[in-house]
């Protein structure tokens, strides 16, 4: 059992979110707001409680925290909170808009509270239903704007991600008819033997969460639904959906115990190049920006599951990359907010000159591009570096190789469509600067500030978590 | 085999009919009439293995199917189509149904023996294998079909799969009822409120013709 302030921390994880949520339907004035970004500080304050007090334990048959969980608690909170705040400018700006500011507000903090719910259960089906119901309480944000296209991409996502997670049930039948349980905790402190169940039942996780994650060949939903969805709505998706599906299937991964079966190690290495470099050569050719973004969180998902799979110092790396990427990914959303807000158009082709016309967007769009791509000093370049590293210390020499194929085609990529977009010259001459364009372009400074913090300092707190974290999975920090 | 497990494995074999039957069938209205059968076969079934087990979650999964799946979204997707006054076939599916059907019975055959090469031996329930039959005719569904109504379809078919699975090799899976639970409410949501925004948006429930989302 778990101590009264870790308990307390719990509840009001569990409590803001909903609170938040129930309370945005009151429709007077800006009740909305008000109680999405209280309820989204509150749920920070909670999770850095966590984080501060190493909390590690169960409370009551379901509920229950590690450093895994502590450390996802406080990348989803966080983002959470600052999507909650970059929201307000973005939805006064949105033409028509499907959702009323309440039910936005109040979707949004559901969205968060089944993300939370889905890290704080110890029972792998509660997990599922706790990833399900990201899938109904998120698809009706994408269709804010109201345009055909989100309609198609909310359909998608719905129908695609709903599609995977009923294989991921299938996956737990199997494991519970072998095994006799769903609880995490003991299944990771005895692991079953190895029988045809288990290993089956790992592996239709990993393509049943993994639809969800992004992994190639069930990603399509993916880039349309982070496309056509409001950037705040994005920066979720992108920042920490992707990884909350991937702690649901590294929840199962943990029944195997260490060392991982070569099979099951194998496929994940598969999904994972695979993913990685399909992500990093579909984003060379989109002509939406937000797509190529999407698609560059897809490669970086791929990235991370190629480290879960290496094991070791890799695996460390995978859970650095994942938070630092979170950071980083919401900061190119809001910016992205902030460009389609002004230019009105998503075209990379259509978008140029931003050094003059929107400085202090072009600026952190640059340097948020450059962190999601892994460039030094950021915590997504270290998490890299050790994923390669890793790789290299068991003499895994090719998929060192093709992880910095994927690494590097993507850099080029997606910095290169940024620098375009950012200092290429306009055909209709030289723009006029817009201050009121910039706004909310403070929240992605801080988010990039973050995802630098990860990669030049040793987070008091955060650090020891990620390594407490990676030694879950027999993983470790160097 | 006994009388019962005779019974299981000849509802067992209606609910493979029926699957069969929506892959070949390009009119969207008994494409809706066939996936009420099919979950109301799964309602029967379920409700045999609870009167015999004496599970009361295998009864009221029974009444799940049979009023969520068997009469309430079939009822609104019904009302969906009246309301729109949108043609009764699909269009892409009618050119080619028979490459769908010929697909489908191929997938169910290679299903079948992979399941019994590979887990009839740990799960030796009769007809264990329909279960999964079942879901890759449902994922089929998902993937090929290009409207919107009969993807409604697919994804009640793949849960109808979970449930019978479930019922079959873990009537005790924990939280099984909740969890069915949420699948039923994401299908109503689907059904409901997307289906609404669609037509209401696009005008249309034909897939396919917004270029936009490309690449």
């Amino acid at each position: 059992m778990i101590t009264s302030a870790p308990q307390l921390a719990l509840l009001l994880l569990l409590a803001a979110p909903s609170a938040a949520s129930l309370l945005a339907l009151v429709p007077y004035g800006a009740v909305s707001r008000v109680a999405a970004r209280a309820g989204s500080l509150v749920a920070v304050g909670a999770s850095v409680s966590l984080l501060v007090t190493s909390a590690s334990g169960t409370w009551g048959p379901y509920l229950g925290v590690d450093a895994l969980a502590d450390v996802l608690l406080f990348t989803v909170t966080s983002i959470y909170a600052t999507s909650v705040w970059y929201s307000d400018r973005y939805l006064r700006a949105v033409h028509r808009p499907y959702l009323t500011p309440q039910v936005y507000y109040a979707l949004l903090s559901a969205f968060a509270f089944t993300m939370i719910a889905a890290l704080l259960v110890t029972d792998l089906g509660l997990m599922w239903i706790g990833i399900e119901a990201t899938t109904v309480s998120s698809a009706l944000l994408i269709v804010l704007e109201r345009r055909p296209t989100s309609v198609e991409a909310a359909w998608r996502y719905t129908l695609i991600a709903s599609a995977g997670l009923t294989i991921a049930l299938f996956a737990l039948l199997l494991l519970y008819t072998d095994t006799g349980t769903l609880d995490a905790n003991r299944l990771a402190a005895a692991p079953p033997a190895l029988t045809l169940p288990v290993l089956m039942a790992v592996a239709l996780a990993l393509v049943g969460y993994g639809t969800k994650v992004g992994i190639f060949p069930m990603h399509t939903w993916l880039p349309d639904a982070h496309s056509e969805s409001p950037s705040p709505i994005s920066a979720m998706f992108s920042g920490v959906l992707l990884p909350t599906a991937l702690y649901a299937f590294l929840r199962v991964y943990r029944v195997l115990g260490t060392p991982v079966p070569a099979t099951i190690q194998d496929l994940l290495l598969a999904f994972g190049l695979t993913t990685a470099l399909a992500g990093a050569f579909l984003l060379q050719r989109q002509r939406s920006y937000k797509r190529m973004f999407a698609y560059s969180s897809m490669e970086v998902m791929g990235l991370a599951l190629t480290g879960v799979a290496i094991g070791g110092i890799a695996l460390y790396g995978a859970l650095i990359l994942l938070v630092a990427h979170a950071f980083a990914k919401s900061a190119v959303f809001y910016c992205s907010g902030n460009v389609l807000r002004e230019t009105g158009t998503n075209r990379i082709d259509e978008v140029r000159d931003l050094r003059r016309q929107m400085p202090a967007t072009g600026a952190a769009w640059v340097l948020a591009a450059l962190a999601v791509t892994g460039a030094p000093p950021f915590g997504t370049f270290l998490g890299e570096l050790l994923i390669v590293a890793g790789a290299l210390a068991i003499g895994a020499y090719w998929i060192a190789a093709l992880f910095v194929l994927a690494i590097l085609v993507a850099f080029v990529g997606v910095n290169g469509q940024v620098g375009r977009m950012v200092f290429g010259e306009p055909a209709g001459g030289a723009t006029e600067p817009s201050r009121r364009a910039d706004a909310g372009a403070g929240i992605a400074y801080l988010n990039v500030a973050f995802a630098l913090a990860l990669g030049v300092a040793s987070l008091p707190y955060l650090s020891a978590a990620l390594r407490g974290a990676a030694a879950l999975f027999g993983g470790g920090a160097p | 085999m006994d009388a019962a497990a005779e019974l299981v494995g000849l509802v067992g074999v209606g609910i493979l009919l029926s699957a069969l039957f929506l892959q070949s069938e390009s009119f969207v209205g008994p494409l809706v009439r066939g996936i009420a059968l099919q979950s109301l076969l799964l309602g029967v079934l379920l409700g045999w293995l609870a009167w015999s087990q004496q599970n009361l979650d295998l009864a009221l999964l029974a009444a799940l199917a049979v009023a969520v799946r068997a009469v309430f979204i079939p009822w609104v997707l019904d009302r969906q189509i009246r309301a729109f006054r949108w043609r009764l076939r699909e269009v892409h599916a009618a050119q080619r149904v028979t490459s769908h059907a010929l697909a489908a019975i191929a997938l169910a055959i290679v299903a079948w023996f992979v399941f019994q090469e590979t887990l009839a031996g740990i799960f030796p329930q009769p007809g264990g294998a329909l279960p999964f039959v079942l879901l890759v005719e449902g994922l089929l569904m998902l993937a090929t079909r290009g409207n919107t109504i009969v993807q409604v379809i697919g994804y009640l078919e793949e849960e109808n799969a979970v449930v019978y699975a479930g019922a079959l090799f873990a009537p005790h899976f924990p939280l099984f009822v909740e969890v069915v639970v949420f699948l039923d409410v994401l299908g109503v949501v689907l059904v409901g409120v997307i289906l609404s925004i669609q037509r209401d948006v696009t005008g249309t429930l034909e897939q396919g013709g917004l270029e936009e989302l490309a690449g």
